[in-house]
């Protein structure tokens, strides 16, 4: 497994060493020459119960954003694991707000929730994202991306180190997330994919994810939590969360024929504000993020070919969208921003390392074990039960 | 500006087109769609408003345009023609209708008033082996075209074929409910989707979300009864019913607070006021889009009681003002029409119902806002339905329970009970529908019946029974009853025992703490019916009266009954606390029993070293190298040979212990 790893993360680094055309040839997939053919967008809230109401309005705040600017109902999926809007404890029946100045009406009129309630579930999560479904699951409820799509997955909740709580019952690993984001790949149903995370110790997330094409960006570092921004007196509880917030803050003065750089977003966390450490991973990411406009993950503006006359094939040339604004990032020098180049990948064999000596150390200790063949079998068989119990307590532990 | 107006031509195209196809082509088998909205003010000083839109669409055999249709929802008829439906209903609703204030003896509470949560029902016309299936199908394509969790209804759990308590066509009938299907704005538009409108004209303007979430109850309902798969289709058709049922509260402006008393007037309202829109004009789609404002049978007894007879024949006169007014209300428009409901023998209370056409006349500038408003106080109440019905648990603690269902009767007027002579013949008969999630155990043999607080033998009551027990995770419990009361009774209440089951870890909802639902049963009376016949015959197109002068049956639904369960407590530190705990039990235990034990050879450890106050300081040495994690070596020469062997042993062991000690110490602590 540890070898599999290693060569897989040294294949495109002898590459790279080799030649430029190395990288491109490193993932000779279909997926790298397809034109970015459409957007979607699958927005996620893993949180129940009405004191999370802040979760579900990150999650109707991006939703209206990449509404906004853009991306239609049908390629949005909204995965809700409460309703607050009709709760009877909400104040505003039918209304949601991520702010106290309550101007902005998220649940609006024309909401499609496609996974609710119950249906919220780590098992849905990632049968959306592989398309595994069943035969009668219904369009509106399925990812039917290609391999030109560009993709933004927004998961907001309640995580940890590596995994993500749903419904406080059941989580999602870094594992889980990084082998369906695999399948993905294999399957060909993305180009790109912006993961964008809302929760304590994001980061954690994307430790395990390999895919090329995988932009990843968390609202906190390790050993962080991601804080929520302030407090609605008439709704009674939080309404949005910080690193959300800015994020909104950021969207709300673009509109969808804006340049705006990626980079300008991630650069735009400001850790103090935030009170959390905003982590993007870029090594999985072929373009540059400068030459990246947001509205490529959170907008869909397509590229319209004029053409003369009718049917005639017209052969695509990059097109370059301009100067990207870099200003933002020279402004803020400041801003201390975590640069993923080197993932913490480093600390993995030294781990294993320790694993490998308290393997030898039990199997040394076994093999003492062995030797004994004393008649006080009781105290054996005493020692023998303890094991497999500190080996639990090992692997929970680890 | 050219541009725009040339977009807004272009928009406006299909619409024009639509209206002039309709205006062309004359009666027969067409497309048709009719809105309407009643208004009624209930009792207990709220308003019940209640839409219904209705969209017909001829046989797709007759139609000359295929498959496509002009005003009917497409969703829809593909959903008929692929899950080949005779009839279907799907209700979504959020409260819980009150049957004592609100009524329960007309078209509107037998029809409208539904089970909180989602209710589903269908009779298909396929092969009874392929029902279940196409029932899962259906399930799902509602669930993507609803955005609900339907396809939950798709476990063999959640649904049940009842055979004739239910519904008079029972065959290849599936009927399941969701009890804690949450209901919101999400649900609502793509129901309002399938209107050729929309919300963007006629009556469905009034549909404010918030205004309407803020009632007290809503119910939003899908009918669909299709004559598609008919063999003798000469008038087939697919019919869609929609109706939105809300109760508002108006915002009372006199400061009439109290809510108990009777004398204090009721609370004026208007479109506006409950709403906080008004109708601006119809749907240029609907054939007919009226307003309606009914004046039930309760009501107008009590107007009678009160007003002359020259001011009765005011009510129900249209008149030739601007508005009509009488000394206990006045309505801010002229109604165009009055129906007065045709006297039958046995009740000489009629209601009425004023009518009023959203014509061309009303627009932005002058939009129709009707607005009633009470002058005198006034109390009435409500028909009811024979017997009031509610469902409670009894018993305590998490093991079993009793759930008890009471029947009492609401002293039902004359005309309900035509022959109220105590005679042994007269009897009431009612129909009772109950289906069991499979984690409630049910015993049908404890089933006990009382009668006026007397106990009385099932079978003298039980005129018909069908039940079929619950199986574990594949099948709910349904049970089936036809009872006979006498005509006299004035309470009776069945009983029947339960066991809770136990659920595996991976099937209890997320939120398990707070209980699990058992769905509304189901109360119908299958010998009595509602049905309002008007004196004027001509204006009987509007899909509300011809429901209401069709005959509707008289049901009614419990209350969603709420177990509690013995739930495992998921959270993470107990879960982290338990095989904490557990772990360093084991652990203490068997250290404890290695440093505690002396099997045999303590006898004679003892014996030798009698003489030697060595237990106590050999202890101690132990306890110290295991906390040091040391090897420890003993001391004393070894003196006796025999005793020494087996002392290593032991010592080697102890040492082994200590050691596991110090590495548990050393990686972990």
């Amino acid at each position: 497994m540890y070898q599999f790893y290693t060569s897989k993360m040294l294949f495109p680094l002898i590459l790279l060493g080799l030649g430029v055309l190395g990288n491109c040839m490193a993932y000779a997939s279909p997926s790298e020459t397809a034109m970015h053919t459409n957007n979607w967008a699958v927005l996620v809230c893993t949180s129940r119960y009405w004191f999370n109401y802040r979760h579900m309005a990150n999650t109707l705040s991006l939703y209206r954003t990449v509404k906004r600017l853009g991306i239609p109902d049908e390629r949005i999926i909204l995965m809700l694991a409460d309703d607050i809007a009709c709760n009877p404890r909400n104040k505003y029946p039918a209304e949601v707000f991520n702010n106290e100045n309550h101007k902005i009406n998220l649940y609006g009129d024309n909401v499609e929730v496609d996974y609710r309630g119950y249906e919220v579930t780590v098992e849905n999560f990632l049968r959306v994202l592989t398309g595994r479904h069943e035969a009668a699951v219904p369009r509106s409820k399925r990812l039917l991306s290609d391999e030109g799509s560009h993709i933004l997955l927004y998961m907001t909740g309640h995580g940890g180190d590596e995994f993500l709580k749903f419904q406080d019952s059941e989580e999602l690993q870094s594992h889980d997330l990084a082998d369906a984001v695999k399948q993905m790949k294999e399957k060909l149903r993305f180009k790109e994919l912006l993961i964008m995370v809302d929760t304590c110790q994001a980061a954690t997330l994307f430790n395990q994810l390999h895919s090329p094409g995988v932009l990843a960006i968390g609202s906190s570092k390790k050993g962080e939590n991601s804080y929520s921004h302030h407090l609605d007196p008439d709704v009674g509880v939080s309404v949005v969360d910080r690193f959300t917030y800015y994020t909104l803050a950021f969207f709300e003065r673009l509109n969808m024929y804006d340049n705006t750089s990626l980079i300008s977003l991630f650069s735009s966390y400001n850790p103090s504000l935030l009170m959390s450490t905003a982590y993007y991973r870029t090594d999985l990411y072929q373009r540059r993020l400068e030459e990246v406009p947001v509205t490529n993950f959170f907008g869909s503006v397509m590229e319209t070919v004029h053409t003369d006359s009718a049917y005639k094939i017209v052969s695509r040339k990059d097109y370059n969208r301009g100067e990207p604004e870099l200003h933002q990032v020279s402004q803020h020098n400041e801003r201390t921003l975590i640069s993923s180049d080197n993932p913490d990948h480093f600390s993995e064999p030294s781990t294993r390392d320790e694993y490998g000596a308290l393997r030898s150390i039990w199997r040394s200790l076994h093999n003492k074990m062995e030797q004994i063949e004393d008649a006080d079998t009781f105290v054996n068989y005493g020692l023998v039960i303890m094991l497999p119990f500190l080996g639990i307590s090992m692997l929970l532990s680890r | 500006m050219a541009s725009f107006l040339r977009l807004i031509s272009l928009l406006c195209l299909p619409i024009l087109f639509a209206v002039s196809v309709i205006g062309s082509v004359s009666e027969g088998a067409e497309e048709d769609f009719s809105e309407d909205l009643l208004l009624k003010p209930l009792p207990d000083r709220k308003v019940l408003a209640h839409f219904h839109f209705q969209s017909t669409a001829p046989s797709s055999r007759s139609n000359s345009y295929g498959r496509h249709h002009h005003l009917f929802p497409k969703a829809i008829s593909q959903l008929v023609h692929k899950y080949r439906i005779k009839e279907m209903e799907l209700s979504f609703t959020q409260g819980r209708w009150r049957y004592d204030r609100w009524g329960g003896f007309d078209s509107i509470s037998s029809s409208n008033a539904k089970p909180s949560g989602v209710e589903l029902w269908a009779v298909f016309d396929v092969p009874p082996n392929e029902v279940d299936a196409t029932w899962k199908n259906l399930t799902h394509s509602l669930s993507g075209l609803f955005c609900a969790s339907i396809n939950f209804l798709e476990s063999s759990t959640s649904y049940s074929a009842p055979k004739w308590s239910f519904h008079p066509a029972s065959e290849n009938m599936r009927y399941g409910t969701l009890p804690r299907e949450a209901v919101c704005t999400e649900n609502l538009t793509p129901w309002l989707k399938l209107l050729p409108c929309r919300d963007k004209s006629g009556l469905s303007v009034l549909m404010d979300r918030p205004s309407i979430y803020k009632g007290y109850y809503h119910s939003q309902r899908l009918h669909l009864l299709s004559s598609e798969f008919d063999s003798d289709g000469v008038d087939s058709a697919i019919v869609l019913d929609q109706t939105l049922t809300v109760v508002l509260q108006p915002h009372s402006h006199r400061g009439t607070l109290g809510y108990s008393s009777a004398t204090q007037l009721q609370p004026s309202w208007s479109l506006s006021s409950i709403f906080g829109r008004r109708v601006i004009g119809k749907c240029s789609l609907a054939r007919s889009s009226n307003v309606y404002i009914q004046l039930d049978r309760g009501l107008m007894a009590e107007l009678q009681g009160i007003l002359g007879e020259q001011e009765k024949f005011a009510i129900a006169r249209a008149s030739s003002e601007g508005s009509i007014s009488n000394p206990a209300f006045e309505l801010s428009a002229n109604p165009d029409r009055v129906h007065m409901e045709m006297s039958n023998g046995y009740d000489k209370h009629i209601s009425v119902l004023y009518m009023f056409m959203v014509a061309a006349k009303y627009d932005d500038s002058e939009p129709l806002d009707l607005r009633f408003t009470w002058k005198i106080p006034i109390a009435w109440s409500i028909p009811q339905a024979p017997l009031y019905v509610t469902r409670f648990l009894l018993g305590s603690g998490n093991e079993r329970g009793v759930i008890a269902l009471q029947l009492k009767s609401t002293k039902p007027r004359d005309q309900l009970m035509p022959d109220t002579v105590f005679a042994d013949s007269c009897s009431l008969l009612v129909r009772v529908f109950q289906v069991v999630p499979w984690y409630i155990k049910v015993y049908y043999h404890t089933l006990q019946v009382f009668i006026d607080d007397q106990r009385h033998i099932i079978t003298n009551v039980v005129e018909k029974m069908q039940v079929s027990p619950s199986k574990d995770k594949v099948s709910p419990g349904v049970m089936e009853m036809l009872l006979k009361f006498p005509c006299g009774l004035k309470s009776a209440a069945l009983t029947i025992e339960f066991d809770k089951g136990f659920l595996h870890i991976d099937e209890y909802p997320p939120d398990a703490n707070q209980g699990l639902d058992i769905p509304s049963a189901v109360i119908s009376f299958p010998d009595f019916f509602t049905s309002t016949q008007f004196v004027e015959k001509n204006s009987s197109k509007s899909p509300i009266l011809l429901k209401w002068q069709g005959k509707n049956p008289i049901l009614s639904y419990t209350e969603v009954l709420l177990v509690p369960f013995t739930t495992p407590d998921f959270s993470m530190p107990y879960n982290v606390i338990t095989i904490t705990c557990t772990v360093l039990a084991l652990y203490f235990g068997s250290l404890l029993n290695v440093l505690r034990r002396r099997v045999g050879e303590e006898e004679r450890f003892m014996k030798s070293k009698a003489t030697r106050k060595l237990r106590v300081s050999h202890l101690v040495s132990k306890l110290l190298a295991k906390l040091r994690g040391r090897q420890w070596e003993p001391s004393e020469s070894q003196s006796h040979s025999s005793v020494s062997n087996s002392k290593s042993k032991l010592l080697f062991k102890v040492i082994l212990v200590a050691g596991l000690a110090a590495a548990w110490q050393y990686y972990f602590g």
